[in-house]
Formats: C-alpha cells, sequence, structure tokens
C-alpha cells in the first residue's frame, strides 16, 4: 500500500488514527481500495475501505450532497445479513469507512472455483439475500447496485451484503447514463435501467437478486456476451436459457424475478411465499430489527424496581441530553399506577410484537417501523413510573403509536390515581 | 490556481472565540480528531440556533433539549451550568467537548459520578443537602402534572435520606454518594450517552472538510 499514507498518534505510529492497525489489501476499485484491519482497543477484526476524495470527486459531483444521507441510512440498518458500518473517519484527501469484516470473502469466488451451488444452498443463500433486500426495502432503502462483490460470506456461512446505502459513493453511474459494475458489466442490471425509463429501486433490487440466483444456481450469467451492444439486447429482451439440470419449480421461479416487465415482477412480498422459496422448512423472515421473542407469556409483574429520590429526579428530562443528537432518541416517562397488563393487552390489540425485559417490555411495530421500549419501576405503593423510548424505526410511526394510543391507553385505565407526564 | 484556492480555504477555516484545536481535544478526551470535528458539527448548529456567534447561550441549549427555549427547569439550568466551566454565561466549543466527554461510554465511572454530585450540590458546598434534595424532588414533580402533597415529598426525601446519609449528618458528602452509586448504578443512567461512540455516523459531514493531515 504505497500510497496510503497512514495517520499515526503518538500512542501508536502504525496505526490509522492510532486506533486501527492496517492489514493486508482485500480488494481494489475504482475509487476504493479494502483492507483488513484491527481495532487496537478490542482486537476486533474490521474492513477499512479507503476512498480518495478528489477522484471521488471528480466522477461524482453529487458527491457532497449524497454523503450525510447515505452516511446516515447505512447507520440504520441493522440485520445479520448486512454487512454493519462502525465509523467514518477522514483526512484532508480520504475517506474511511470502518465496516464489519466478513471474513469468508466473495460468495462468487467460491462459485468460480467450485462451481455452481446445490439448489438447497442456493436456496439458502437467497432467503438470507431475500431476508436483507426486504429489510432494507421495508425501510425505503434500495441498493440499486446488488453485484457479485457486494455479496460476502462469513465463516458460519452466512450471507452478508454490504454497500447497503453506500451506492452513491461508489456509485459506477458514468456519464452515458449507464449503470456499471466494476468488473464492467451491467449483467445484473434491470432492463428498465437500460431503457433509461424511470426505475423502481425496489423492482431494480428484486431483478438484480433474480441474476444472483440465476448465477449461484446456474454457475454463468443469465444474460452475457462480449459484445455490449447484444448484452444489452439480451437483458432488454429477457434471453436467458436455463441449463437442463434445474428444476422446473426454479426455472419458473427465475422466470418470475427475471421478468422485464416491472409492473408484473414479482415483489418481495410474493417472494417469500413462493413455493420455490419457501421449500424444505423455512421459518418466516423477519424484515424488521432483530428481537428475541421467546418468554412472550406470563403476565405476571415480576421484581418491578423500588425507587428512591435519586432514582426519581433522574427521570428528569433535563438530564436526558440525548435531546441534544436531534432525532437520534424519543422517550418519555410518566408515574402512572399502570402495570403490565394494560402494556401486554395494548400490545395485543394492535399485533405489536413484544418482549419482556426484566422491569420493562420492549416493542414493535409490523415491518419494524418503529420500536417501543417501555420501562416500569416502582416508585411506593401508588406510584409507578412508566418511561417510554423509541428504540429505532420511523419517529412518526412511534409518536403516533405513543401518544395517540398506547398512552392515552395506559393513562385512561386508571383514572382513578394520578398521571403525570415528564 | 491551486495556491489560491488553499488560501482561500485557510481564510475560511478561521474559527470564532472558544473554538479550540481538535489535536488538542482530542488528546484530553476520549474522542478522536474526527469525532470532534463531527461533534463540531453540531455544536455550530446549536450554537447558531438563536444568536449566531458560534457560543451556546442558556436559550438555544434548551432549545435544543426540549424544542422551547424558555423552558423553565433547574436540571437543565444545573447541566448548562456544568458545561459553562468558566461560568462565563456561555458554553463554548472546548467546554462543550470537554464537557460531553464526561458522558463517553468510555469514561471512567467515578468521573461521571463526581459530575452527577456536583450538578446535584445545588449550593456548592461540597455536600448535597437535605432542602437541596427536597427542591429537585419538587422540581422533578413541578415537571409532571402530578400534584403529590407536601407529606408525600417529605417521605419520598425523608426515606432516601435515611437510607444514603449513613453517617446521620443530615447531608451527603462524596464518600455516602459514592456507596450509592456502588449499590446502585442505574442512578449514573443518564451520564452515558452511547450517540457518543456514534458521532461520526451522525455528522458525517466532516469527512468532506476535514482538517486532518494525511
Amino acid at each position: 500500500m504505497p500510497e496510503i499514507q497512514i495517520v499515526s498518534d503518538n500512542s501508536n505510529t502504525n496505526a490509522l488514527f492510532g486506533k486501527y492497525e492496517l492489514g493486508k489489501l482485500l480488494g481494489c476499485g475504482a475509487f476504493a481500495k479494502v483492507f483488513h484491519a484491527r481495532d487496537l482497543r478490542t482486537g476486533q477484526s474490521v474492513a477499512i475501505k479507503i476512498l480518495n476524495k478528489k477522484k471521488l470527486l471528480l466522477t461524482n459531483p453529487a458527491l457532497a450532497n449524497n454523503i450525510k444521507r447515505e452516511i446516515s441510512i447505512m447507520r440504520r440498518l441493522s440485520h445479520p445479513n448486512i454487512v454493519r458500518l462502525h465509523e467514518v473517519m477522514a483526512t484532508k484527501t480520504k475517506i474511511f469507512f470502518a465496516m464489519e469484516f466478513v471474513k469468508g470473502g466473495e460468495l462468487f469466488n467460491k462459485i468460480s472455483k467450485h462451481g455452481r451451488l446445490s439448489e438447497d444452498l442456493s436456496r439458502r443463500y437467497f432467503q438470507q439475500l431475500i431476508s436483507a433486500v426486504g429489510y432494507c426495502h421495508a425501510r425505503g432503502v434500495y441498493h440499486r447496485d446488488l453485484k457479485p462483490e457486494n455479496l460476502l460470506i462469513d465463516e458460519n456461512g452466512s450471507l452478508k451484503v454490504s454497500d447497503f446505502g453506500l451506492s452513491a459513493l461508489t456509485d459506477q453511474i458514468r456519464p452515458d447514463g449507464f449503470l456499471h459494475t466494476l468488473c464492467g458489466t451491467p449483467a445484473y442490471v434491470a432492463p428498465e435501467i437500460l431503457s433509461k425509463k424511470g426505475y423502481e429501486g425496489a423492482k431494480v433490487d428484486v431483478w438484480s437478486c433474480g441474476v444472483v440466483l440465476f448465477v449461484l444456481a446456474a454457475g454463468y450469467l443469465p444474460f452475457n456476451d462480449p459484445n455490449m451492444m447484444s448484452m444489452y439486447k439480451k437483458i432488454y429482451k429477457g434471453e436467458y436459457r436455463c441449463p437442463k439440470w434445474m428444476s422446473q419449480d426454479l426455472k419458473r421461479f427465475i422466470s418470475r424475478l427475471l421478468d422485464i416487465n416491472p409492473e408484473t415482477r414479482i415483489t418481495v412480498d410474493e417472494i417469500v411465499k413462493d413455493p420455490w422459496f419457501v421449500k424444505g422448512g423455512f421459518k418466516p423472515i423477519k424484515f424488521h430489527d432483530e428481537i428475541d421473542l421467546k418468554g412472550g407469556g406470563g403476565g405476571e409483574v415480576e421484581g418491578v424496581k423500588s425507587l428512591n429520590a435519586f432514582d426519581l429526579i433522574s427521570f428528569s428530562s433535563g438530564l436526558d441530553l440525548s435531546g441534544l443528537f436531534a432525532g437520534c432518541s424519543e422517550s418519555e416517562r410518566f408515574l402512572s399506577e399502570k402495570l403490565a397488563e394494560e402494556v401486554e393487552e395494548f400490545a395485543k390489540e394492535e399485533n405489536l410484537k413484544v418482549k419482556k425485559e426484566e422491569y420493562g417490555f420492549e416493542m414493535e411495530g409490523q415491518n419494524g417501523n418503529f420500536m417501543i421500549e417501555i420501562y416500569i419501576s416502582r416508585l411506593n405503593d401508588l406510584l409507578a413510573v412508566v418511561e417510554a423510548r423509541r428504540r429505532g424505526g420511523d419517529a412518526g410511526c412511534y409518536k403516533e403509536m405513543w401518544n395517540n394510543r398506547l398512552r392515552v391507553k395506559l393513562t385512561s385505565v386508571c383514572d382513578q390515581t394520578p398521571i403525570a407526564t415528564i | 490556481m491551486l495556491a489560491f484556492v488553499k488560501r482561500f480555504s485557510l481564510k475560511r477555516t478561521k474559527h470564532p472565540r472558544g473554538y479550540e484545536d481538535p489535536q488538542v481535544l482530542a488528546s484530553e478526551t476520549p474522542f478522536t480528531v474526527n469525532e470532534i470535528e463531527a461533534l463540531h458539527n453540531l455544536f455550530k448548529k446549536l450554537s447558531t440556533s438563536i444568536i449566531n456567534d458560534g457560543l451556546i447561550h442558556k436559550e438555544e441549549f434548551l432549545l435544543a433539549l426540549f424544542r422551547n427555549s424558555s423552558m423553565q427547569n433547574l436540571f437543565a439550568d444545573r447541566v448548562f451550568y456544568m458545561f459553562d466551566r468558566k461560568r462565563n454565561g456561555v458554553i463554548e466549543f472546548g467546554e462543550f467537548v470537554r464537557s460531553l466527554s464526561i458522558f463517553h461510554p468510555h469514561t471512567p465511572e467515578h468521573e461521571k459520578s463526581s459530575f452527577m454530585f456536583k450538578l446535584y450540590d445545588l449550593d456548592g458546598t461540597g455536600f448535597i443537602q437535605r432542602h437541596e434534595l427536597k427542591k429537585m424532588v419538587g422540581a422533578l414533580l413541578s415537571e409532571t402534572d402530578l400534584g403529590l402533597s407536601e407529606e408525600s415529598i417529605e417521605a419520598i426525601v425523608e426515606q432516601t435520606m435515611i437510607e444514603v446519609d449513613t453517617n446521620k449528618d443530615g447531608k451527603i458528602d462524596e464518600e455516602e454518594w459514592k456507596e450509592l452509586v456502588a449499590k446502585n448504578p442505574s442512578i449514573l443512567k443518564n451520564m452515558t450517552l452511547p450517540y457518543l461512540k456514534e458521532v461520526t455516523l451522525a455528522f458525517p459531514s466532516f469527512v468532506l472538510d476535514s482538517e486532518v493531515d494525511d
């Protein structure tokens, strides 16, 4: 890495920002290099993607506007099949992304080495891919550039999608308006992009997933031609041929994914119900933040914590500085006699997912569009403090659910006892 | 041409009163230089919301916390007072970073505990006295629409004094405070802001104009 000048701190002369010890080069693209690195404090492996600002701004002047948005999107994504972004760093000339390190490397190296996968293994990876894609779509995030080098396999054999939300940073949209992949082939690009019509991110991602599935099960690209124009033509017409060893069911399924008409192309919601997709027993995909639903039942309120004056004071909104980081969190606490049964009953009525914790609950709306944490602590014989906190998801949905429904419910059930909102 | 641009940008980086070099702040806090650049982004937003002078005034602080610049809140007043280390009525960038660093998840608990003790020591006597505790409980209750009787407030305070004031001198000293914190660490929950580990992701625009040398 001759041109990577290392920013160093006095404490560790060889570490990036005194924090990450850079290791070997993992990958190299037009604008970015990816290195293995070790977090000196935790010993944890990370991948550091290094972008050259000048090059990036020359090819993508819109970067300045996009970068904030893209990073905020990445930050919100937390899913077992999506590579996590830990932090961003920068110098005058470079931008660094510290990301989760995925040990096994690119999925497609596996195929180029060992050939096509069995239909069952293809299905397993495809299910994980759809789990990640559906999770992002439920949050209004589209990859738009799903391609082989973005699909990694970890040491447990799980698939991880990288660069979700970062598409504009690594954007391969060239002045000719075409999406080019780093390896110089548009093989994964949906026909409606080629025809320069407006396109929908969700539909485009489904098409790319279809191409990925085809490659996994067939071992070669559905649309390929040494002549770029011929390849465009094939994509545009949806001309591909399935190998004879492919099951009829898979052929049918792929034809639904590689439907050139985005209007009739299968959707993620339909994919997860498709007979080929669910074959062999598949636990329902969760498109929301990971929540353990174990131990949901049981209405008894075990161990409500008792509070002293300092606990009480610590509920002051004046001491909660998370408000300075506007939009990061919202929470509300109120004093009430309300207890657990009402919370659980409410969740049932509203069809929310609930996880019981030691002193409270965690609730989640469908599709993970919001998450509420409810904590209940007892102050004295009469009063309990109920604290609600937005843990993630859409702020609007949270406010709607909390202010207009749950709060009303909790405060109305006990009109004989004093209620107070903090 | 390039030289011209450079000079221009040098001029542009002239910083307002109270600005401190991120390198210096990074060496004194758990933050990296980039994290301080990210915090500067937040600081710029907070310090220009009402008066565009690069200093956080009380009204701006209250506006950020409560979306209301004339909010009356004893605890917010105390936090502002603690952040305003020079006691000149405004929070400068260096004060902002150094104070926030106490809320960093990696900052040792005893620093958090000591900050909180001083914050609750309203009169600055080195003790949390009974009347201070009572005043704070009252202030908290006035944030609510809950009209608790004088007696119930008194009962809550009394119960806590019995629990915490182990040498029975009618006030809580720092030793007694430390014992309470050891027994009940959740009292310090407000002193840790997990977001501080994510500031580079929350305020990422620094990546474009970072002044860190390669």
